[in-house]
């Protein structure tokens, strides 16, 4: 009879997120991206894999769809990357929840990832999670801006290739 | 028929002081009082608090949160709601609140007695400022001061860690508060010691210390309850017919005890321990009555010492004769000038070019003169254990005492920080000293004891 948060948190919210998330679909669809049902229930697994992995725990549903809502608009999803896209940045999004020790609000967070995957990353999940996260990450954690860089010149070639 | 008590279905002897929420829900749930559609209820009303306090704690910045804080900030919702369940008359009602009531009201009602609890718990802590007791114990000023006990308060959040105790608190108490957690546990705790410090005070702060002066020399750093040995030495001094007032009691007195009680079996001691108590409240002039409950309470544990020290014979070491150290003759020792550093260097070069210890022997005792520049040669020279052991041997039973003052020995971890030459010196110092005559041994260590500090 002793309290499990996590089960007992899991099995209630379930539900609440799966029509969270396809309500999604609404407003991505503009962009010719949608998922199906069963898509959506396998998000939630990979996301409450993500948690229990990262030893996190998680009382709303409202990580998925702001992922969602916030890459919808990217030059780099497309109807067949999408759904494992969304599974790969859930992942990438508890494992810096905990590297940034809570540091940075989800909003931030998520804005900060979708600025490097459209920008310096070019759509490659790799150097997002393995360069720009983890640099990121560094920088909280030494207590600098999360944008900080040792190379200046760097960032600026960055900013030109932007445009 | 005067006295008909209420039949409680639920056993208030199996809930637990620290998790009573959990507890209650067990024993409510054994007891057949809540059924598993109560419990499955009472959890989901937990959980949908728990979201809301994480999403505070977030402050709404964040959907997730560490399980082990989510954890941490449950025991804290489950203690405080258990803070309030206490304060019901019985676990019955508690059970029918538990059914009934709404979970942040109860939660709320509970931030309210924690808030009250502090407030004790604070001024209580004043009042053991006050009457604190005038001791060199180490562990006893520190966990009285601000950066003990005191921390509480600072540190204290009954938001998210209601039922933590951020405090150091190493002194042990004679009645140790074993089943309390948080502000329950810290409020416990200052009463108990408020007890034990106005005992206490009703001695003379030196009279106690030449008491724990008699027990252990060093008893500054050791992890003893002041009080447990003044109510011991009190029960002794009745037991012995002295007066309790300057706790003295003699060697002789002790002995002549320990052969009396000796004839008695465990029951007779026993009684006889408990009058005594009741003897030394009635001289200490003891009208508290929470004192006199918590000596009672206290009571037990020193029965049982006294009797197994009765029983072994060794009544000598739970009733001590008190010692005044200031009154034993001290010796003042001067090691003497140290030579010129050019004539030491000279000195020291010519010894560590030298093959033969024999001349390094010569060499030393024709140009040292003082106690200060041997025990330089000794850190200095590289000297093999042989050569040191022969130095020795021509030193005096101060001077080797001086030595042992100066160096003592310390195990391989703890001479970690210090040169290769001291380590050297201590080691060749203990052996040196393990096999002289035991006779010999006991002169020099109590000339160690008598040699004032440097």
């Amino acid at each position: 009879m002793s309290f499990e948060i996590i089960s007992m948190s899991s099995a209630l919210m379930e539900k609440q997120a799966v029509t969270e998330i396809e309500k999604c679909n609404d407003f991505t669809a503009q962009y010719g991206l949608t998922l199906s049902h069963q898509d959506v229930i396998e998000l939630i697994e990979t996301r409450n894999f993500a948690l229990k992995s990262n030893g996190r725990i998680e009382f709303g549903g409202g990580v998925i769809n702001k992922i969602i809502r916030e890459f919808c608009d990217s030059p780099y999803l497309t109807m067949d990357n999408y759904a494992e896209t969304i599974h790969d940045l859930t992942e990438i999004f508890y494992f810096y929840k905990n590297e940034t020790l809570d540091l940075i609000s989800d909003d931030e967070l998520i804005e900060f990832m979708k600025n490097r995957f459209d920008g310096r990353c070019q759509g490659s999940l790799e150097l997002l999670s393995g360069r720009e996260l983890e640099n990121m990450a560094r920088n909280l954690r030494y207590g600098y801006a999360p944008n900080y860089s040792v190379d200046p010149e760097r960032d600026k070639e960055d900013e030109n290739e932007q445009y | 028929m005067s006295n008909i008590d209420k039949l409680h279905i639920i056993n208030s002897n199996n809930l637990s002081g620290k998790s009573y929420f959990t507890s209650i829900l067990q024993e409510a749930y054994n007891c057949g009082l809540l059924y598993d559609s109560d419990i499955e209820d009472i959890h989901l009303r937990c959980l949908e608090f728990l979201a809301c306090k994480s999403e505070r704690y977030n402050c709404g910045r964040s959907s997730s949160i560490r399980v082990e804080q989510a954890e941490s900030i449950m025991k804290s919702i489950f203690y405080t709601i258990g803070l309030y369940l206490k304060s019901l008359p019985d676990a019955d009602s508690a059970v029918s609140e538990l059914k009934t009531a709404i979970i942040t009201e109860m939660y709320e009602k509970g931030r309210r007695l924690i808030k009250t609890k502090l407030h004790t718990a604070k001024h209580l802590y004043i009042l053991v400022q006050e009457n604190k007791l005038d001791t060199i114990n180490y562990t006893y000023n520190a966990t009285v001061n601000d950066e003990g006990i005191g921390s509480f308060f600072k540190l204290y959040n009954p938001e998210y860690e209601a039922h933590e105790i951020p405090a150091s608190i190493d002194y042990q108490l004679c009645n140790p508060v074993n089943d309390l957690a948080g502000v329950e546990y810290i409020q416990k705790y200052l009463e108990n010691l408020l007890l034990e410090n106005e005992f206490c005070s009703r001695f003379n702060a030196e009279d106690i210390h030449h008491l724990l002066c008699s027990y252990d020399k060093g008893y500054k750093d050791l992890l003893i309850n002041i009080f447990e040995h003044v109510l011991t030495a009190a029960l002794g001094c009745v037991l012995a017919k002295r007066s309790v007032l300057k706790l003295d009691i003699t060697d002789k007195e002790i002995q002549r005890l320990s052969y009396e009680l000796s004839k008695d079996n465990d029951n007779t001691l026993a009684v006889r321990i408990s009058k005594a108590s009741e003897k030394v409240l009635e001289e200490l002039n003891v009208t508290n009555i929470s004192l006199r409950t918590y000596i009672e309470k206290s009571l037990p544990k020193i029965t049982v010492s006294i009797i197994h020290a009765v029983r072994i014979n060794t009544l000598g070491q739970t009733f001590v004769a008190p010692v005044n150290l200031n009154l034993k003759p001290k010796i003042q020792f001067l090691p003497g000038e140290k030579m010129d550093d050019k004539k030491y260097r000279k000195l020291i070069n010519e010894l560590l070019i030298c093959r033969y210890s024999s001349d390094k022997l010569a060499l030393i005792k024709e140009n040292v003169k003082s106690f200060s520049d041997m025990e330089d040669v000794l850190l200095d020279a590289h000297l093999s254990g042989e050569e040191i052991t022969s130095l020795f041997d021509i030193l005096g039973d101060v001077e080797i005492a001086a030595l042992i003052k100066r160096h003592p020995f310390k195990s391989d971890i703890q001479a970690v920080d210090l040169s290769e030459g001291e380590q050297a010196l201590q080691l060749s110092l203990k052996r040196y000293f393990d096999q002289l005559a035991t006779d010999r041994q006991e002169t020099i260590l109590e000339i160690v004891d008598r040699l004032i500090d440097d």
